[in-house]
């Protein structure tokens, strides 16, 4: 071989395996991606039954219900909307009425979120980022009201991000 | 006086890099030797100060000074002793100046040891480094800083947290410090050839030994990290996927595409541009880890945003570093000589398919971990993208590189014979197609790509040892020969084979774990008996403990194999009475490779407490692979080729003559 | 003093490591080479060649290749223009390091530094401790005594009450729990739980305290403080017959010098307990008056005491809802008013206790 063709044999290897990685991500960002809504944002979107999400939101007082066994159901709010939600497995140490959780899973076809992971917030500062952010654009979180900024210098991640 | 002291040693640290960053440089282009020495002493007087002044930090926590912020904020006169000097590095501050006193510390090690390099090149590769160094210092003293000061002190610190008192996340920090913070001198190394506009097959030689080192501190910072989130978050998830994880991934998968670039430019001279171009990217991804892990980016953008002052200095940071070290190698890159090239089929055509392959798969992660960010910062949407995304794209790119593995150290340098190379691989194909046959049979009807996975990581183990085999003449020669050749084998050769066997090892450890995982999750009531893969745990009962800050609810399992009592497995669930707080210590039974898993949850009214139980088959070799790996490493920095210090002539000239 | 001497010393040091390699004309270290790695590279190939990992073909044409680049690294050596000394820039250099390095290190650790202040290890305080000292850093050392050995029931015992007095029911609760655990149970001690859950929750005597009176009750039927309390509960339900029945009672079997006796015949007098036929209409209404101030008092010091704690600790949301209520109650508009803006500030860093703070404010006919 050729100086010139042993450069373009190892050019084309490289394009070769850069293009089918770039289709793989592709493919994978169609199919894999988990967005994140409030239950605001599942009443105004009405998304179907079925499509994986994430929801997050605040675990509304007296709503927690035990079921045998440790079947659960709560209820996650956002201050406009609330959407019930089914679990079954063990909570996390840190889940508590009245705060703030992100579940996983997706609508069934009464309505009910049957969710598959559900992580709590990790301390007493903390609320999983996806909720503080939508709780602000709510308007739930209002900055003006306090002189203390509302964010944590700190990163504090939720249990399944600790390392 | 320790705290004033630790402060104004570290402002004299920051003075001495200033110094560092530029009269060595000077020197180099006027060539005297005196101001290129300046390099050396003030290396060595800023480790000295910096760890003055990390252990004065260390010295305040110890003694619970509160009057200094970070001790008051981050301590707690009742931690026990070991938590207080863990916890020097649990918090921002204190992490800051562990990441740059390590900073220091290689460049410490290349001042001290680095007597075979030129006398110009070392002096701009610890000029580069002081320029880093600068950098940090700064960044602590104006925003992180660990030393400011309470007037009137309060009596006692704001945190006693029990969940973050846990050696495991103790220790795995400073684990990936080192590893993130080593491939600075990479760093240096490539920019500092930049400069000179001189680079051949002598850099690479150089720069191995310390791109190893950092590599093996960084395979066994992520195992660690790995395992403490195994045990410790009692769900037995071992990798998530986070982007925190995939930070210290990232810097793994350049690193180790960087290890093996710099092998094919030590022998031939070539692919000289493509290794500094790593070397760079391998950095600048530890600094991004960095700057994602400390900016607060991850908890919140928003957090990133109303605190500006860290973040932005951080970004600044990796702006000036990233975007300068790349200019500067678009514009000297082409100045430099062009290496040689060479045929597909050789072992650097292997090399070359090695590091496409593991730079793609690195940019994949990359993608993964910042299009989310990306995309909430251009659009609002919040998208996570998890395990799912990086198993379609991260793992189609490992199975064609596991392949090449084994074929490449039995491929001759220059040309190779790819056919002759399938052939002594005869005997680990055939016993990767045994394992398929007898994983399949095995698991009849279960999941169909579990086998061919497990018949691929016997196929790389297989091969790592048919290539040793290769090597001192296995079978064709008389064993005792064999076993001499095998002694005189140099120690690189086997760090190649163990480390590439840790490689398999791992793999077969993470298809073992995801495919034949079984698990029972319910509520228990005392002499309740669950079975979990062919197991019996029965609950014997429950009883209360006092620890010595906190009072546990012990459970007791018996856990029975076909009615033959094993062992007595004791999960917990600890309330911290003063504070409040409760954790979950789960209990682990080791059989073998594998592992049985107990966490508690909560009791229920009527008595019955949740239990989660996992059968983990082979689980600990996901943890024994690096640990091969990283000993395969150690082994290769041992080699007296690699050997930081002088290969003395007089020891070069004595080698000539032995071999004569 | 010694600090700045210190201080010196280090600079002094720093200096030196700047100024030595200056001073030396030749570096003592030998220098590595290019050339040095190659002939190395030669040596491991014969190594190689001799232990039979390479065949001699191999050896030969990378030992070529090898010998080019020692060739080109020995000639390029010669080509370099040689190490000399330049005296000027050495100059130039000392004085960077005599001069510059003091000034950065001064103004930085002037502009940051605290030099007036000495350590302050926690031995050497705690050593220092006195009577002078404010009672909370007393608790703080009490607390901190009682997380190293949290069965010290004793310790429990003595906290439980200052708690009390110092507004923070919630641990003196938990403290008082303690007490009984590791202290042994005792009605005085149920009682005084049961105060302090009163006041956790405002003044009222939940089910929870009653329950604890209860349980005082039973260990000693003449507990005063329980019975009392008892008669409270009673009064708070409605059932004003009963509650005249328990502190007539009280009233009847206690001793006659007991120091609670005109409280318990004030509240006897409130809750019309005292024989009512007998006394004439204007009577009657003169006890009503009274009773309602005295209610009145009772209430503001209520009040009052949850205002101050609150103000400690303002991460209460239903205290501040109660306090808000209280203030509506008794038609002090402009104080709820001033509480509800407190507890938005106090409140403010969590979005979810200000949620349930508003919504609370909403219940209460107040729009955030």
């Amino acid at each position: 071989m050729t100086r010139k063709q042993r450069r373009l044999t190892l050019i084309g290897g490289a394009l070769m395996v850069l293009g089918i990685a770039a289709a793989l991500v592709l493919n994978a960002l169609r199919d894999s991606i988990v967005f994140f809504s409030t239950p605001s944002m599942v009443a105004e979107k009405h998304i179907g039954p079925g499509r994986r999400f994430r929801l997050g939101g605040l675990v509304e007082t007296g709503s927690l219900k035990r079921g045998d066994n440790l079947a659960v159901t709560f209820t996650v709010a956002d201050g406009s909307a609330a959407l019930p939600v089914a679990y079954k497995g063990i909570l996390p140490d840190l889940f508590r009425e009245g705060q703030g959780v992100v579940a996983e899973g997706s609508l069934d076809a009464s309505g009910v979120f049957r969710a598959d992971t559900v992580l709590a917030k990790h301390d007493e500062t903390y609320m999983p980022k996806d909720v503080a952010d939508a709780l602000k654009k709510q308007g739930h979180w209002k900055d003006d009201y306090g002189t203390k900024p509302t964010a944590q210098a700190a990163p504090a991640p939720t249990q399944g991000a600790v390392r | 006086m320790i705290a004033e002291s630790g402060h104004y040693a570290l402002v004299l640290a920051l003075g001495l890099a200033l110094i560092q960053s530029t009269v060595p440089l000077l020197g180099a282009r006027w060539r005297d030797a005196a101001l290129m020495n300046v390099a050396r002493s003030t290396a060595l007087a800023q480790l000295l100060f910096v760890a003055a002044s990390f252990v004065a930090l260390v010295t305040l926590h110890v003694t619970s000074d509160f009057s200094v912020v970070n001790v008051y904020e981050n301590s707690h006169s009742l931690k026990p002793l070991i938590y207080k000097i863990t916890g020097v590095w649990g918090n921002h501050e204190g992490s800051m100046l562990l990441w740059v006193s390590i900073l220091a510390l290689f460049g410490g090690l290349v001042a001290a040891f680095g007597n075979n390099l030129p006398l110009s090149l070392r002096a701009h590769v610890l000029a580069v480094q002081a320029w880093i160094a600068s950098a940090f210092y700064l960044f602590i003293l104006i925003t992180s800083n660990p030393f400011l000061r309470i007037a009137n002190p309060p009596i006692e610190g704001r945190d006693l947290n029990p969940v973050l008192q846990d050696i495991g996340l103790a220790v795995h920090p400073p684990m990936l410090y080192l590893g993130y913070v080593g491939f600075s001198i990479s760093f240096s190394f490539a920019v500092a050839a930049l400069l000179e506009g001189r680079i051949d097959a002598a850099w690479a030689r150089w720069v191995r030994p310390w791109t190893l080192m950092a590599w093996i501190f960084l395979t066994l910072g992520i195992a660690m990290g790995s395992y403490w989130a195994y045990y410790e978050l009692g769900w037995g998830g071992w990798w998530f996927w986070d982007p925190v994880e995939n930070a210290s991934l990232m810097p793994w998968l350049a690193g180790t595409a960087l290890l093996h670039s710099a092998l094919v430019m030590e022998k031939r001279n070539a692919l000289k541009v493509w290794t500094i171009l790593l070397s760079i990217l391998t950095f600048s991804l530890s600094l991004l880890g960095t700057f994602l892990v400390r900016s607060g980016v991850l908890t919140s953008v928003h957090a990133f945003a109303t605190d500006p002052t860290r973040g932005v200095f951080i970004l600044l940071i990796l702006c000036v570093f990233i975007g300068g070290s790349l200019t500067l190698y678009a514009w000297r890159a082409s100045a430099l000589k062009q290496g040689g090239l060479f045929a597909p089929i050789s072992r650097e055509g292997a090399l070359v398919l090695n590091n496409l392959f593991l730079t793609t798969a690195c940019a994949t992660v990359f993608i993964g971990t910042l299009y989310p960010l990306a995309l909430e910062v251009l659009t609002g949407e919040k998208i996570s993208v998890g395990a799912p995304f990086f198993n379609l794209t991260f793992a189609p790119l490992f199975v064609p590189l596991l392949i090449a593995v084994p074929f490449g150290p039995l491929l001759a340098w220059k040309r190779g014979d790819l056919l002759g190379a399938a052939q002594r691989l005869m005997a680990a194909g055939i016993a990767a197609f045994a394992a398929i046959a007898v994983a399949w049979a095995w698991t009849y009807g279960g999941a169909t790509l579990a086998p061919i996975a497990i018949g691929l990581a016997v196929f790389v183990i297989a091969g790592a040892l048919c290539d040793l085999a290769e090597r001192v003449g296995l079978f064709r020669i008389p064993l005792s020969i064999s076993l001499r050749r095998a002694r005189g084998l140099p120690r690189a050769t086997w760090g190649t084979m163990f480390a590439h066997a840790g490689l398999g090892v791992a793999l077969i450890g993470i298809v073992c774990e995801t495919t034949w995982n079984s698990e029972y999750i319910g509520a228990m009531k005392p002499d309740d008996v669950a079975s979990v893969a062919g197991y019996q745990l029965r609950l014997d009962g429950m009883t209360p403990r006092q620890g010595p800050n906190y009072r546990e609810m012990v459970a007791q399992f018996t856990v029975s194999l076909d009615g033959r009592r094993i062992s007595v497995m004791t999960p917990s669930k600890r309330n911290f009475t003063t504070r409040g707080a409760s954790t979950t210590e789960a209990a682990l039974l080791t059989r073998g490779a594998s592992q049985l898993y107990i966490s508690l949850g909560d009791t229920a009214a009527d008595g019955a407490i949740a239990v989660r139980i996992y059968h983990k088959p082979l689980v600990l070799l996901i943890w024994w692979g690096p640990v091969l790996m990283a000993f395969g490493g150690l082994l290769s920095l041992s080699d007296r080729r690699l050997r930081v210090g002088a290969p003395k002539p007089a020891q070069a000239a004595r080698a000539l003559q032995a071999a004569e | 003093m010694t600090l700045w001497f210190v201080f010196a010393l280090m600079t002094v040091a720093a200096i030196f490591a700047v100024l030595w390699p200056l001073s030396r004309g030749r570096p003592a270290g030998t220098d590595g080479s290019e050339a040095v790695v190659y002939r190395d590279q030669l040596a491991e190939i014969d190594r190689d060649m001799a232990a039979g990992i390479i065949s001699a073909a191999e050896a030969g044409a990378a030992k070529v290749e090898i010998s080019r680049r020692l060739l080109a690294a020995s000639d390029q050596e010669q080509h370099e223009v040689p190490v000399q000394s330049n005296l000027k820039l050495r100059r130039m250099a000392a004085t960077l390091g005599l001069v510059g390095l003091p000034v950065v290190a001064a103004g930085f650790y002037l502009a940051l530094g605290s030099p007036q202040l000495g350590d302050f290890p926690l031995a050497a305080r705690s050593r220092a401790a006195d009577a002078n000292q404010p009672l909370t850093n007393l608790v703080a050392q009490v607390e901190a005594h009682l997380e190293k050995n949290p069965t010290d029931g004793r310790g429990w015992s003595v906290l439980a009450p200052v708690l009390s007095r110092l507004g923070r029911y919630d641990d003196a609760v938990r403290a008082y729990r303690n007490a009984i655990t590791y202290a042994g149970d005792n009605a005085d001690r149920r009682a005084d739980l049961g105060e302090a859950l009163i006041g956790t929750a405002g003044g009222v005597v939940t089910a929870e305290a009653k329950a604890e009176f209860e349980r005082a009750i039973a260990q000693d039927a003449d507990d005063a403080k329980a019975n009392y309390f008892l008669g409270l509960a009673a009064e708070q339900d409605g059932r004003k017959a009963d509650a005249a029945a328990i502190w007539q009672k009280m009233l009847a079997t206690g001793p006659g010098d007991a120091p609670w006796r005109p409280l318990v015949q004030a509240a006897l007098v409130r809750v019309g307990g005292v024989s009512a036929p007998a006394l004439p209409d204007g009577a009657v209404a003169a006890a009503k008056d009274m009773s309602e101030a005295d209610r009145n008092t009772m209430i503001r010091g209520m009040v009052d005491r949850l205002a101050t704690r609150l103000k400690q600790n303002g991460d209460d949301v239903e205290g501040w809802l109660r306090l808000v209520r209280a203030y509506l109650v008794m038609g002090e508009r402009d104080k709820a008013m001033s509480a509800v803006a407190d507890a938005r500030q106090a409140v403010a860093s969590n979005a979810e206790r200000l949620r349930q703070l508003n919504d609370g404010l909403k219940n209460l006919g107040l729009d955030g």
